[in-house]
């Protein structure tokens, strides 16, 4: 849940965007991170786990443990928790490791 | 790029040592990986008790604003959403803004890299929901975005403290904190009050065994003197203290000390904030976890020392500011616990004699 009114600091979640989760739209506000954002429309899984499959969502927020990878506008391995949003940004989840070691990307 | 004084991090201390080298004219480059300045004070909105004398008190974001006002007044250059990776072999600093590195040439270096939050591990630690306490403030005070509805904190330092209120304060219900000591670990009677007087139950002697859910934590067990008690909930915040962030000291080859008090391994240094090489200080919560008083402190005698080894202030004038500045760590650090204080004292005094050289930890 965003929060319009804050105890202390008042009301700060001024200019509205749209963010895209798997291709649906959700609301966050410019100066979020992505993390943030998505857990306020209550997405907490951004990822799985690479060996044993396990659910990741945000942990630190301080982009120290990289539990928060996930894949924006086309760029893996985005540390989420850094990131802030962007209108119109394309976010999907880290399912899988990407592909790093091609010809084109060296090696 | 070339600079007098490179500074890695823009927290408390990396602003105060940018404007003590700043202000007596050398070229200042502060690196920051976030794209804001204030490091974790940006979400800190407590009013901060212990500052140094020579500061109001006042709410953490307010000294950020503070400090970023007066690095604004200097000619310091900025690199904001920028990171240290590494070092070439002439000894430039390697610098990344995600897309590129370049090197920047620096005469000395003031690392000021803060500290990590510690992770408790339980079964199924890993599960969205459970953070870092630091993580439930940043997403409240920063991102404007409630953690969940009904929270456990485990953990009763004075942050975790500040924390259950402020969460209290911004509508999570926060069912119960858990401490595995006798006593609350708090050092603030009047914060533990508050937290009374909000109705959050205090269980010592109890840890968290364990976390349950199906792609979220939906319950935790909490043991008590061999009771299990099951609480429903969507997010639990764990305070496993902090360690200093030590990744540029290991790739400067620094040595190191072992001072449980002030979060373990740091690097040697001496009253000057000086570590065993020549050209790099250190300042703020990478010279030992304390208070933010404290890490200010840190700060400017590390700006102070690093403007005397470049020629901008005479040897005598920064002794005497030193002396002065760590009467004040003393008091500060005194009234936050004597023994951090102690620790302190015993890491600069072991300088001559650093107990771990050349060696990677981890």
């Amino acid at each position: 849940m965003h929060i319009k009114h804050h105890p202390i600091l008042g009301e700060q979640l001024q200019k509205q965007v749209t963010i895209y989760f798997k291709d649906e739209p959700y609301t966050a506000y410019e100066q979020q991170s992505v993390a943030a954002a998505l857990l306020a429309n209550d997405i907490k899984q951004l990822g799985v786990s690479r060996n044993l499959v396990q659910p990741r969502g945000m942990f630190c927020s301080r982009g120290r443990c990289c539990s928060c990878y996930m894949t924006v506008n086309g760029e893996d391995h985005v540390r989420t928790c850094m990131t802030k949003v962007v209108d119109g940004m394309k976010i999907y989840p880290n399912d899988g490791d990407p592909q790093v070691r091609s010809e084109s990307h060296g090696d | 790029m070339e600079t007098d004084v490179l500074i890695i991090g823009a927290g408390p201390a990396g602003l105060t040592a940018a404007v003590e080298t700043a202000s007596r004219g050398l070229d200042v480059t502060i690196v920051e990986e976030s794209l804001s300045m204030g490091g974790q004070l940006i979400q800190q909105t407590q009013v901060l008790g212990s500052l140094p004398s020579f500061y109001q008190p006042k709410r953490g974001f307010e000294l950020a604003q503070r400090l970023r006002k007066l690095v604004e007044d200097t000619s310091v250059r900025c690199l904001l959403g920028h990171r240290v990776i590494g070092f070439y072999k002439d000894g430039s600093v390697g610098i990344s803004d995600e897309a590129n590195v370049f090197p920047l040439k620096a005469k000395k270096i003031i690392v000021a890299t803060g500290a990590a939050e510690k992770a408790i591990a339980f079964p199924k630690w890993t599960l969205p929901g459970i953070m870092t306490i630091g993580a439930a403030q940043t997403l409240l005070n920063r991102d404007f975005v409630l953690p969940g509805k009904h929270a456990v904190i485990i953990g009763t330092s004075d942050f975790a403290m500040d924390v259950a209120l402020q969460l209290s304060e911004g509508g999570v219900q926060v069912k119960a904190m858990v401490e595995k000591s006798q006593t609350v670990l708090a050092r603030d009677t009047e914060k533990v009050n508050q937290v009374s007087k909000m109705g959050i139950p205090v269980h010592v002697n109890s840890s968290i065994k364990e976390a349950r859910g199906i792609g979220r934590v939906e319950e935790i067990d909490i043991e008590q003197r061999e009771q299990i008690m099951t609480i429903p909930l969507d997010t639990v915040c764990v305070d496993g203290g902090r360690s200093p962030i030590l990744d540029v000291f290991y790739q400067l080859e620094c040595s190191f000390g072992y001072q449980r008090e002030l979060g373990g391994w740091i690097p040697q240094y001496n009253p000057f904030f000086r570590t065993d090489r020549e050209d790099v200080f250190l300042a703020g919560n990478a010279a030992g976890v304390s208070s933010q008083g404290v890490l200010l402190v840190t700060g400017i005698i590390a700006g102070i020392n690093a403007s005397e080894s470049l020629g901008a202030l005479s040897k005598e004038e920064a002794e005497i500011k030193t002396t002065s500045l760590w009467k004040e760590i003393e008091t500060l650090e005194t009234k936050l616990d004597p023994d951090v204080w102690n620790a302190r004292i015993r890491h600069v005094q072991n300088y001559e004699h650093p107990v771990l050289t050349d060696q990677f930890i981890s």
